[in-house]
């Protein structure tokens, strides 16, 4: 089986961080689906780093694997066993976590915002934003945090100017609105990474642009690591710097 | 603490989950109530029991055995278990009843006073008069009620207490016998339980005479004789010359226990001894024949015997508690009698010693085997909601799909995901289960009430107190019955969750969130 070295130098200029130490590291990551009889390749060997403090936008076409590649970074799902390469996180491959530290990287190390927002649409806005740390602490540790939970999740909200909408239920929210309420929820636990999937992709050309400035400007006060997907040139634009990924591999 | 945000606003937004609630309250109501209802009849069946002979019996059939009163006195002294105990025979002999029939009888030698001691005889006695109606004679028909007959009423109560009959002649109390309700067919039981003897609302019952005609013999058991015929049966067991035995009859016993009341005849102790050879009797030696003032002497004297001793026990004193006494206070006053009354160790071996439960074990099983297999048959059919629930959670994982990609991209853990779903189907056992139980609780409690309502209304009559015996439907709850079927209630709706519970906490996580 060939093994990658995530520690190794960059191998690809267009892969490489302009801001701050790598803390996200992907070599040679390769992912295969199966349909029915036949495999697909989605991606072929992906090289990439993702500074510390830098918001990276991964451009590409629908299913150039810009999706899946996000689904890896995050944990949610698994490369390739069998020379499906690496992927670090500040050093350390996510493939060898146990499912537990897999669990706890995705509450508190990463947080994501998907293009269809993703609420669940029985709870309130507020319980939505404090599901993820819910989640993290667990029944007796949020017991005792809950009043600074959601005192932050309303300071999140309030920030997006939801602070009227916490007893609201997402179907009676806008899309925008959803979506800043996911932003929310992704934040809530304080993660060092975000990944957002197509996070306008769902939304009006003014509410994307919001949703966008509403991100820039929690990233540039918070310093937050940012990794945009997206098929949408100018949104990649708002990033400080964007790879595009075309047929499964980091276009140089 | 997701898993009660989310259990609770699933279980406050949905609708399906209440209808997966209703089917196991449906279930759980269902399998109570039937239990309750069939497990009263045991309970009912073994009071009456009970109350009719004792907590405990020593027997030793037929023969009996002497030195009682001296059994009677140790068993009262052991004041914390034994309230009272009283000799009594038992035997089994012919009734002549007045339509000429011949029916085999369970005959009952007691001595009222101390037979009351142990035995509600004052209970047991119908005839006796009443002011307020049982509670299926709506129209107060009962005859005890009859303002007419209250005097005879009165007078049939104090003959039973008594167990004598004022001589027609000589106005004096003769010894007298209580006959069972159901035994001579002269007392008719009605549809609300109770029993009529008039001849104006009853058909009458006649007896053929030799030219050919037939005479009526409808009338008042309290009013007539009847005949036993025995067969008595010496200390050593031989069988004496047949015996028969002609008493007026004081009233008539209704225990509750049909075959009680078919069959048991209550005679005065004394008359019984006498007829069955079971009285003291003495052996006289030959006078001095050159002596004719010399005082007959007695040679031999054979103490009186029964072939039982009934105990009741104290307050809380279990039968078989008092059971095991009594084999204790039994083995000693065997030795005090040793070689001259049954040995308590064959009293134990053939399990002479009993509780009412241990003498009616045969119907006792039958019962309990029937309840178990209505029970066991009702919870397989209430495991179908088991299946209702496992549908119904199946679907809402289903319609759940993208929650559950979400909670495992915001870090929840496969076990988490699947405690969500397991913790739900608690909740819906929980509620369901509490909702059956206080549904069967409300119909059993009023049970008869619903059931009159049926009646009136839809004409659905289902207990009928002339057919079950009891005038009324058990209405108890037992609490261990009722602790069994919320535990089964919750257990089904676990089961109905387990397996969508599983599909929740396997689904691929990416693909949950691509679900559409």
């Amino acid at each position: 089986m060939p093994t990658t070295d995530v520690n190794s130098p960059m191998v690809s200029s267009a892969a490489g961080p302009t801001a701050g130490q790598p803390v996200l590291r992907a070599r040679g990551v390769r992912k295969t689906y199966r349909l029915g009889r036949v495999n697909v390749p989605v991606l072929r060997g992906v090289d990439l780093d993702v500074g510390a403090g830098e918001m990276l936008a991964i451009l590409g076409k629908s299913g150039s694997g810009k999706s899946t590649l996000l689904h890896l970074m995050g944990g949610l799902d698994r490369a390739d066993a069998d020379g499906g390469g690496e992927i670090a996180f500040d050093g350390r491959s996510i493939r060898s976590m146990s499912a537990r530290e897999l669990n706890d990287y995705r509450c508190s190390t990463i947080g994501f915002v998907f293009q269809f927002y993703h609420l669940l649409p029985e709870l309130t806005v507020l319980n939505n934003v404090c599901l993820a740390a819910m989640v993290r602490w667990g029944r007796l540790g949020y017991s005792s945090r809950r009043a600074g939970i959601e005192a932050r999740a309303s300071e999140l909200l309030e920030a997006f100017g939801l602070g009227g909408r916490l007893k609201h239920r997402p179907a009676e929210l806008s899309g925008g609105e959803r979506q800043r309420v996911a932003i929310a929820r992704a934040l809530i636990n304080e993660p060092r990474v975000l990944l957002a999937d197509e996070p306008t992709g769902n939304l009006d050309r003014a509410t994307g642009s919001q949703i966008l400035d509403l991100l820039a400007e929690h990233q540039r006060r918070t310093g937050l690591t940012m990794v945009l997907v997206t098929h949408d040139n100018e949104v990649a634009a708002r990033a400080g710097r964007s790879v595009r990924l075309v047929d499964g591999v980091v276009a140089v | 603490m997701y898993h009660a945000v989310l259990t609770r606003t699933y279980l406050t937004t949905k609708v399906m989950p209440l209808l997966a609630a209703l089917a196991v309250m449906l279930c759980a109501a269902m399998v109570l109530i039937v239990w309750s209802v069939m497990g009263g009849f045991l309970v009912k069946l073994l009071e009456s029991g009970r109350a009719t002979s004792g907590d405990v019996k020593i027997t030793f059939p037929n023969q009996g055995f002497a030195h009682y009163d001296e059994l009677v006195k140790m068993l009262e002294a052991d004041t914390a278990f034994v309230a009272a105990a009283a000799p009594i025979i038992e035997t089994a002999g012919l009734v002549s009843l007045p339509d000429d029939r011949l029916e085999i009888a369970t005959i009952r030698g007691v001595d009222a006073a101390s037979y009351s001691r142990v035995i509600d005889l004052p209970g047991m006695l119908h005839w006796k008069p009443l002011d307020t109606p049982v509670p299926k004679d709506t129209l107060g028909r009962d005859p005890r009620l009859d303002p007419e007959l209250r005097e005879k009423m009165a007078r049939a109560f104090e003959n039973g207490l008594t167990m004598t009959r004022p001589d027609p002649i000589s106005g004096k109390p003769v010894p007298a016998m209580i006959s069972g309700i159901e035994m001579t067919g002269l007392s008719f039981r009605q549809f609300g339980g109770w029993y009529e003897f008039r001849p104006q609302f009853v058909n009458a019952i006649g007896k053929t005479l030799p030219d050919g005609s037939v005479t009526w013999i409808n009338g008042f058991m309290p009013d007539k004789f009847l005949t036993l015929r025995l067969l008595p049966i010496d200390s050593e067991g031989r069988v004496v010359e047949m015996a028969s035995l002609t008493l007026p009859v004081a009233n008539e016993h209704r225990t509750g226990v049909f075959e009680l009341d078919k069959r048991m005849i209550l005679v005065p102790l004394a008359e019984l001894q006498a007829k069955l050879k079971m009285d003291e009797s003495r052996g006289v030696a030959a006078r001095d024949p050159y002596d004719p003032d010399a005082p007959a002497t007695v040679a031999r004297t054979i103490p009186a015997r029964v072939t039982t001793v009934v105990v009741r026990a104290k307050p809380g004193v279990s039968p078989d508690e008092l059971r095991s006494r009594a084999e204790a206070v039994y083995a000693r006053w065997e030795a005090d009698h040793r070689g001259r009354v049954p040995s308590a160790s064959l009293m134990k071996a053939n399990s002479l010693i009993r509780t009412w439960k241990m003498e009616q074990q045969q119907i006792v099983d039958a019962v309990e085997n029937e309840i178990g297999m209505v029970v066991m048959l009702l919870t397989f059919i209430s495991f179908t909601a088991s299946f209702l629930i496992l549908a119904i959670f199946w679907a809402m994982v289903s319609e759940k799909t993208k929650d559950v990609g979400i909670l495992r991209a915001i870090g929840a853990s496969r076990l988490g995901v699947a405690w969500v779903w397991v913790r739900y189907g608690l909740a819906i056992g929980i509620l369901g289960s509490t909702l059956g139980l206080t549904l069967a609780y409300l119909i059993v409690t009023n049970i008869n009430e619903i059931h009159d309502w049926l009646g009136a209304n839809l004409g659905i009559v289902i207990w009928k107190p002339n057919v079950y015996y009891f005038a009324e439907i058990p209405r108890k709850i037992n609490p261990l019955h009722a602790g069994f079927v919320f535990a089964g209630g919750i257990a089904m709706s676990l089961i109905g969750a387990v397996v969508p519970a599983w599909r929740a906490a396997t689904m691929d996580p990416v693909r949950a969130l691509r679900f559409e």
